[in-house]
Parts: C-alpha cells; sequence; structure tokens
C-alpha cells in the first residue's frame, strides 16, 4: 500500500506514457476493426459505436491494471479523439472520445483504478464517445446531409430522410453501445484473471 | 546526409498539422459537392509535392469514382436507394479529404522529426510521446497479427469466424492473450530504447534535420487558407 502511495505521487514516468502509446493504438485498432464493417453499409452505420465498443474492453482493463495513475484513460481518450479527428471524423465524435475519456479517468480514479468494475465503466464512458457524431445528426438531420442538398433536392427527400432516421434509433444506440461495453469488459476481466494476474504482466 | 532522401519537397511538421486543421475545416464547412472535389484535388497535388506520386495516382481516381456514383445516386430523386446511401455519402465525403492527407503525411513524417517540431511548439510531453509511440506502434500491430494467425492454425484454431462461433472462448483467448503478452513485452523494450537515447532529458531537443518553416511551407499554407476562404466567402462560385 505504501509502495502504491508511492507510485502515484511520482506521477507518470516515460515508461508509463510508452506503455500507454502502445495500448492506445492497440485500442484504436480494436475501435477500427469493430467499427468497420458497420460504417460502409448505410443500413448499419447507425451501430457502428456498438462494434466499435465490442473489442476494446480486454485491452483497456490491462491498460489500466498495469499503469494505475491518473492519466493513461484521459490520454487514450485524447489521443483516439486527435487520430479520429486526423483522419477525418465528425468533430463531435472526436470531441466525444476526449470527453468520454476524462469522464472515465475520474470515475475509474474513485477507487485509484483498482476496482475492477469502475474500470469498466470508465471503458463505457469511453465508448460513448463513439456516440457524439450520431447524437449531433440526429439532433439536426438536415444539417447533416446539406452537403447533398445545396442542389436544391425535393421536399420529398427531406420527408425519407427523416423517416429512415426514426426517434428511437438514439437511446438504442446509447443503451446498445452500454451493454456491449459492459459485456467486453467482462470478459476482458476474465481473461486478466486467468491470464495475465497468473503471469505477473499487471503491474 | 545521407542518400535515401525521397524525391519531393520537405514540409516542416507543423506546416503539415496546420495543413490538417485547414482541410478538417475546410471539409466541414464545404458549401458543396464541387468544392469537396476541389479539396481532394488539391490534397493530391500536396501528395505529388510531397514525393507521393503513387498515393496521389491512386487516391484522386477513387475519389472520382465515389463523386460520380453520388451525382448517379442524386440523379434518382426520393427512391430507397438514394435516402439508404446517403447518410453513408455524406459521412464519405467528410472523411475522405482529411483521411487523404492524413496519409499522406504520416508516411512523409520521421517520429524524430515530428517529436522536434512538437518540442518546438511547447506540446506536453505527457501528449507527444504516446502519440509518437501509437503512430510508431500501429504497424507493427499487422506485423504481429500475421504471426499470430500463423501459429493458430499450426495448432488447430482457426482464425476466422467460423471459429468464433464454434469455440468462442478458445479463439478469443489465442487473439487477446499472444497480441497483449507483445504489446506489453513491446511497451517495456521501446521505454528502455527511448530512455537509453535520452527522451527523459529536461534540455531542449535538438535533430539532425533543420525544422524551421520555409518558402514551400508558406506557399502551402497560403494555397489551403486561399480556398478555405473561397469556399466561406463565394459559396456561389462553388454551386
Amino acid at each position: 500500500m505504501v509502495n502504491q502511495k508511492v507510485s502515484n505521487q511520482k506521477g507518470l514516468t516515460v515508461k508509463d506514457l510508452v506503455t500507454t502509446g502502445i495500448f492506445a493504438a492497440l485500442i484504436w485498432v480494436t475501435m477500427l476493426i469493430g467499427g468497420l464493417p458497420f460504417a460502409p453499409n448505410p443500413l448499419l452505420t447507425f451501430y457502428m459505436p456498438l462494434g466499435g465498443a465490442l473489442l476494446g474492453g480486454p485491452v483497456f482493463l490491462l491498460l489500466v491494471a498495469k499503469v494505475p495513475k491518473r492519466g493513461p484513460i484521459s490520454i487514450v481518450g485524447i489521443l483516439a479523439g486527435l487520430i479520429f479527428f486526423a483522419t477525418g471524423m465528425h468533430w463531435a465524435m472526436d470531441l466525444g472520445y476526449v470527453l468520454g475519456g476524462l469522464l472515465g479517468d475520474l470515475i475509474a480514479g474513485t477507487k485509484k483504478y483498482r476496482s475492477v468494475k469502475l474500470n469498466i465503466v470508465a471503458y463505457i464512458c469511453l465508448c460513448l464517445g463513439a456516440t457524439g457524431s450520431y447524437i449531433a445528426f440526429f439532433a439536426d438531420p438536415t444539417a447533416w446531409s446539406s452537403l447533398m442538398l445545396n442542389g436544391g433536392t425535393a421536399q420529398s427527400y427531406l420527408d425519407a430522410m427523416n423517416g429512415a432516421a426514426q426517434g428511437w434509433m438514439l437511446p438504442v444506440i446509447l443503451l446498445g453501445t452500454v451493454v456491449v461495453g459492459a459485456f467486453s469488459g467482462y470478459v476482458g476481466s476474465k481473461l486478466l484473471k486467468k491470464q495475465f494476474e497468473k503471469a505477473g504482466i499487471t503491474a | 546526409m545521407s542518400g535515401k532522401i525521397k524525391a519531393g519537397l520537405w514540409f516542416d511538421p507543423r506546416t503539415k498539422l496546420l495543413l490538417l486543421l485547414l482541410t478538417a475545416l475546410g471539409a466541414t464547412m464545404a458549401p458543396s459537392l464541387m468544392y469537396e472535389l476541389g479539396l481532394v484535388m488539391l490534397v493530391a497535388l500536396m501528395a505529388l509535392v510531397c514525393g507521393e506520386w503513387r498515393k496521389s495516382a491512386l487516391g484522386l481516381p477513387a475519389y472520382l469514382l465515389f463523386y460520380l456514383l453520388t451525382l448517379a445516386v442524386m440523379q434518382t430523386d426520393g427512391s430507397s436507394l438514394q435516402t439508404t446511401l446517403m447518410a453513408f455519402l455524406g459521412l464519405f465525403h467528410k472523411v475522405y479529404p482529411c483521411g487523404f492527407l492524413a496519409g499522406v503525411m504520416i508516411s512523409t513524417t520521421k517520429v524524430s522529426e515530428f517529436l522536434s517540431a512538437m518540442s518546438r511548439i511547447h506540446a506536453p510531453k505527457k501528449l507527444v510521446i504516446p502519440f509518437a509511440v501509437m503512430l510508431r506502434y500501429m504497424p507493427a500491430i499487422r506485423e504481429d497479427w500475421h504471426f499470430i494467425k500463423d501459429a493458430m492454425q499450426l495448432r488447430d484454431v482457426s482464425p476466422n469466424l467460423a471459429g468464433l462461433l464454434t469455440h468462442p472462448v478458445r479463439t478469443v483467448e489465442c487473439v487477446y492473450v499472444p497480441l497483449m503478452m507483445a504489446a506489453s513485452k513491446a511497451a517495456d523494450e521501446l521505454s528502455i530504447a527511448s530512455v537509453t537515447r535520452g527522451i527523459e532529458n529536461p534540455r531542449p531537443r535538438t535533430c539532425l534535420v533543420q525544422i524551421c518553416f520555409r518558402a514551400a511551407d508558406l506557399l502551402a499554407v497560403v494555397c489551403f487558407a486561399a480556398y478555405l476562404a473561397a469556399g466561406l466567402f463565394w459559396k456561389e462560385a462553388f454551386l
């Protein structure tokens, strides 16, 4: 316990930063692989945050177990937001990841990053960041497609668009992301207990 | 310096970041599809100037294909095809210019140049180091994945969807455990290597390549900024 306090006071070392970077890369790739089957399909594109949340849980929990300090979760959120911004994703999604990371860091920090349950909640916060662009979409569907509408599109199109994006979809996306993220975190905690704690990989 | 320098102009990493920001703004506020096409052309020109002629030759025709597809879909007014494709195409057109430019930039910037430029603008080290490591590690994940797949096949575990459905627990373990073990080992090695090379040195960082703004940087920024301003103030020209 005393030892733990010392390492907490020291702040982030270079080793912690490098570990965070490597795991941030892995988490980002899991988001991409999970989200890719959904994004190009026009009917499934709305369920992209669910896919993105599916794979990252074990990686995220191992990162928190390796670096149980204030910072890594926020850094993962900020980096994911930056990279998604650099690849041109919608700004609301990038902002969502940054905010989700900061919030997750605060939540997991209340138990000094040692509580598995709160770490899973932190992961869910991060995953909810992906829903940012969909919240923006449902807030104003016409602005989203305004790029296409400038050519003077008929009213019939506007009606069809509003019909396609139904109101119940947003709660489904949000709830679904929470459920999928919790499942991924649960699998991750089992995996961590079975494999990584025995091998002494967790700090 | 070494003889491996690629043909093409060298740009300051800070310029590249600025261009990325301008492109992202341009893509977000684009008044029309025509404007978007112009932006992609500008990025393709930039790729050509950087010496990435292959990316330029692939990226522009790919976009043209989608541009024509979008125009064709727009023609079918109010059909169900249009509604289903519209959300996806809207996303695609917003993402493409930035993704294109980011790809060109990552492949033309060395990690050491990037770190020096970031320390020049006093970016916090807590963000810059993980960011540089992240960019460096991403190609390695792909490499690791191929090794893991080979090893799985050797032990009769199929690393595909069928394997995942028939033996979910075993397949998940066989993918995650080696991937995460490799990652934590790489983290240890990389941090030892970077400490040895003096990443903790509190003095200002030096770099063999001189990081400074040149005429080419100024020209590129002026071009992109002018295009952004044109999109903002002369919207009629692009309709």
